[in-house]
């Protein structure tokens, strides 16, 4: 029999919440100590319910919780407070984020770092930060994480260092090749060496680098998923074709 | 032991209700056989009606029996304000108010990326439609307060604005008589962001 669990005041924010019963909600939390959680918040879609302003996305909370079993019952959830509510294109980037944990992540399975990568990336979006830039310093980070780190300074077989001049094929799971125009390597998602050097130092300020490492960032991140789509990537989309035609 | 197959299948399409799960489906089909039979077919009758009279406004997209609803019909409405709102009940609810006078538009739902509910599936196209008719001139955007409902008022007034029209968005903030001690600090930190000059 599954040992009964009681854990109290941990820092999580909510991924996403999901009907459970009529009056109860699913929540799929992301702790620092614990990972990805699944919770069932009993009575949280009562009108009356005191964790209606309080089980929000992007908000720091600590959370309780108790029970036996995969899916544990919430027991408390207390607002931190200190990040102000994300709203328009940094809350589509959110959302972003938010699906990559739901998609990528394994639930239970702590990743103290990327929490915290997590909350700077929230800090990021929130304030005046470059959403972009926000956005590929978390999916780098995300690969890492996941056992999936980028090898961006040096090539794949010859372990010369990459020249920020020349060009070069990204081969999954190894790293960069020369470029080339046909044979296997060919059909890897093609980058130059300034844009992986500068992926290395994590700086994305410049406008080639940040369309090559989102590019290549899509391409790693799809094969990660699995045919799983990424409806939140849709939404930024479609926001874009807002943006001022000099962004 | 194998049940009446069409008992088991009344039994399976009454779970389609909110909160009714397998031991109370079973209890009201039972209900229904044993002591109800002619309950029963009222509910089947009213049911079948409903479903085959009720359709969309045209203009409002809101549950009416006629091609316009009574409000969108009834020509006392100011026609330059147009709200939009997620549900029937959020346009009840604010019809109550009698805080406002203008149309609405009912989306059926909000954007919801993590649910994979995109504009397709809120009406977006016809919403556009209806405001750009050139009679309304302000979009009050009433979506609720939750990041689905926050992405959605985004995403809509991005497209309201580029076409030229006026968009506002419900204020938010402490509840009227809401005492400072007992209100949620998520609630008192936006309504602090949110502060207005007096
Ligand atoms: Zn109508």
């Amino acid at each position: 029999m599954a040992v009964s669990t009681r854990v109290a005041d941990r820092p999580g924010f909510i991924l996403h919440s999901y009907p459970y019963s009529e009056t109860s909600l699913l929540v799929e939390a992301f702790t620092r100590e614990h990972g990805r959680m699944p919770l069932i918040a009993k009575g949280a879609k009562r009108p009356q319910s005191a964790w209606r302003g309080v089980l929000l996305a992007f908000q720091p909370l600590l959370l309780s919780w108790s029970g036996r079993g995969d899916v544990k019952t919430l027991t408390g959830a207390e607002w931190q407070g200190g990040l102000p509510m994300l709203g328009g294109r940094a809350l589509a980037c959110g959302f972003y984020l938010n699906e990559l944990l739901l998609k990528l992540l394994a639930r239970e399975d702590a990743h103290p770092g990327l929490f915290d990568t997590y909350r700077a990336a929230l800090d990021g979006l929130a304030g005046a930060a470059d959403q972009a830039a926000c956005l590929r310093r978390f999916e780098l980070r995300l690969l890492s994480e996941l056992g999936y780190g980028l090898s961006l300074t040096h090539e794949a077989e010859s372990a010369q260092p990459l020249d920020p001049g020349s060009r070069y094929h990204y081969v999954f799971e190894r790293g960069p090749m020369p470029y080339s125009v046909h044979g296997d390597v060919a059909r890897y998602p093609e980058v130059s060496g300034q844009t992986l050097l500068a992926m290395a130092h994590e700086e994305f300020a410049n406008a080639a680098v940040k369309a090559e490492a989102k590019a290549l960032f899509r391409a790693l991140i799809n094969r990660m998923l699995d045919r799983q789509v990424l409806h939140s990537r849709q939404l930024l989309r479609d926001l874009q074709a807002f943006d001022e035609p000099s962004l | 032991m194998n049940p009446p197959s069409s008992l088991e299948e009344l039994v399976q399409a009454l779970r389609c209700l909110p909160g009714v799960g397998p031991k109370a489906a079973q209890r009201m089909t039972l209900h229904l056989l044993q002591h109800d039979p002619a309950g029963g077919t009222r509910l089947a009758e009213a049911l079948k009606k409903a479903l085959s009279n009720i359709r969309h406004c045209e203009q409002c997209n809101t549950f009416t029996e006629s091609a316009l609803c009574a409000l969108c019909a009834s020509g006392k409405r100011d026609p330059a304000l147009l709200c939009v709102v997620e549900t029937p009940a959020d346009l009840l609810m604010i019809e109550q108010t009698q805080a406002y006078s203008g149309l609405y538009f009912v989306l059926m739902g909000r954007l919801s990326p993590l649910d994979g509910v995109g504009p397709k599936d809120i009406h977006v196209e016809r919403l556009l439609r209806r405001a750009g008719d050139g009679v309304v001139r302000e979009v009050v955007l009433a979506t609720n307060f939750t990041v689905e409902g926050e992405a959605t008022a985004h995403h809509l007034g991005e497209l309201l604005r580029a076409r030229g029209l006026a968009v506002s968005r419900l204020a938010r903030g402490v509840p009227v008589g809401g005492e400072l001690e007992y209100v949620d600090s998520g609630t008192l930190a936006q309504a602090l962001r949110d502060r207005r000059v007096v």
